[in-house]
């Protein structure tokens, strides 16, 4: 199976391939920035792969890379242009964390005080035990992290050939990705 | 979380220690300041998920959920467009790392990344972080953004301004803006970045300095007046991981 270039029905595939229309911002061969026209705040930008990739684990190091580098320029954009007080870079991965669209976008979105946004939380309380034991779980997953340098050469050679995800890896997402519309 | 006030005086005093110094001194003033550059170094304890040569990923003391992780750089930055591209790029592929092993090993059911860049944004650090939150349906962790329409011609004026800052041209508007594509291309080599990072005058980006650099913007007050106070937020924090 290969990562899809584009999905009929996505309406962010709809709006790289122009039939939905937009106010671009941004774009390149991998990567498009467009205007939330209801977005949260007048300024709030759509930063998206042109590839079909539903969530962050699908999309490849190197365009995740250069999706965020965009994304940072688009932030430095909107304290120069737009007189915000602040950006937010703003992710959801799946429905429970507020993913409403399958396919993987970045918001940057212009902050002032008492905007109505609110991306604080109220803190949990956790005891040393339940600490350290998420502390253990995640360091022993985190132990295959690294090693992104072979793919960035690989990137360079064949930047825009469609991502090749393993089986194993795909069985994993599809399960994740039939719960999103 | 509550935030300690500082008398007048203090927050005076402590504004022209901050005048004084030099650029140098401002930044070495800024990293002992910096609580996050204490757990780095190993000064401060904190439970370690990940690290490499590059960052450092910590388990938030106050978190959203069990499990969220404060994903740190090593050098010390105070906003995200400071970072050089090539720092920023290994940032968030390690990010995207983290958020695939929240999904398999605590069995988060969806993960937020989220960086805050400003006060107003909800920065409470002067340490660029970014922050990687496990979800689960129903955890109790509502993030609010709400939606504001927009006309159409302040879409129109809203885009134009943005892109005309990252460089592209406007001149018509019924054509695809041009492809800005040359700011991502490697003309920043990772050098001179870190000769900017030692001379934070000489940076020409004037957003860092300022929120880097408070003495160059002293003639602003209504800008400086928040920066005592998060510094103040710092060593808050510094007491909370401190009293373990």
């Amino acid at each position: 199976m290969t990562a899809e270039k584009s999905r009929e029905g996505c309406i962010i595939c709809g709006i790289i391939a122009g039939r939905i229309p937009s106010k671009k911002v941004y774009e390149d061969d991998l990567v498009m920035a467009v205007l939330d026209v209801n977005g949260s705040n007048p300024g709030h930008c759509f930063v998206m792969p042109k590839n079909h990739y539903p969530i962050i684990e699908q999309v490849p190091d190197p365009e995740i890379g250069k999706l965020f580098q965009v994304s940072n320029k688009i932030s430095t954009a909107i304290f120069e242009s737009l007189g915000a007080q602040g950006t937010n870079i703003f992710v959801a991965n799946g429905i429970p964390a507020g993913q409403t669209v399958a396919h993987f976008t970045i918001n940057v979105i212009p902050r002032k005080e008492n905007d109505g946004i609110n991306l604080q939380w109220q803190p949990k309380q956790l005891s040393e035990e339940e600490m350290s034991t998420v502390e253990l779980k995640l360091k022993e997953q985190s132990k295959n992290i690294g090693n992104f340098e072979r793919e960035k050469k690989i990137a360079k050679v064949a930047a825009s050939k469609p991502v090749e995800i393993s089986g194993e890896e795909e069985e994993f997402f599809s399960r994740q990705l039939r719960r999103l519309p | 979380m509550a935030e300690p006030q500082m008398t007048p005086e203090q927050i005076k005093a402590l504004q022209e220690k901050i005048k004084s110094m030099s650029p140098e001194e401002l930044k070495e003033f800024q990293k002992k300041q910096c609580i996050f550059c204490q757990i780095i170094s190993g000064k401060i304890q904190a439970k370690k998920t990940y690290e490499d040569d590059k960052v450092i990923a910590i388990l938030d003391i106050n978190p959203s959920n069990p499990g969220h992780i404060l994903l740190l750089t090593k050098e010390h930055y105070s906003i995200m467009p400071q970072l050089p591209d090539d720092e920023l790029s290994h940032v968030f592929m390690v990010a995207k790392s983290l958020s695939n092993t929240m999904l398999r090993s605590i069995d988060a059911q969806g993960t937020n990344i989220i960086v805050a860049n400003g006060i107003a944004a909800g920065q409470r650090a002067q340490h660029f972080m970014v922050h990687v939150i496990p979800r689960k349906e129903k955890d109790g962790v509502n993030f609010v953004l709400p939606q504001k329409s927009m006309e159409q011609s302040e879409v129109e004026s809203v885009g134009n301004r943005i892109i005309a800052a990252l460089g592209g041209s406007v001149e018509k508007e019924e054509k695809p803006p041009v492809p800005m594509a040359q700011f991502l291309q490697p003309k920043i080599v990772p050098e001179t970045r870190k000769q900017d990072r030692k001379e934070p005058k000489q940076a020409s980006d004037e957003k860092d300095d300022s929120i880097t650099t408070p003495d160059n913007k002293g003639n602003d007050s209504k800008k400086d007046s928040p920066k005592p106070k998060s510094g103040i937020d710092l060593d808050d924090i510094a007491k909370l991981l401190g009293a373990k």
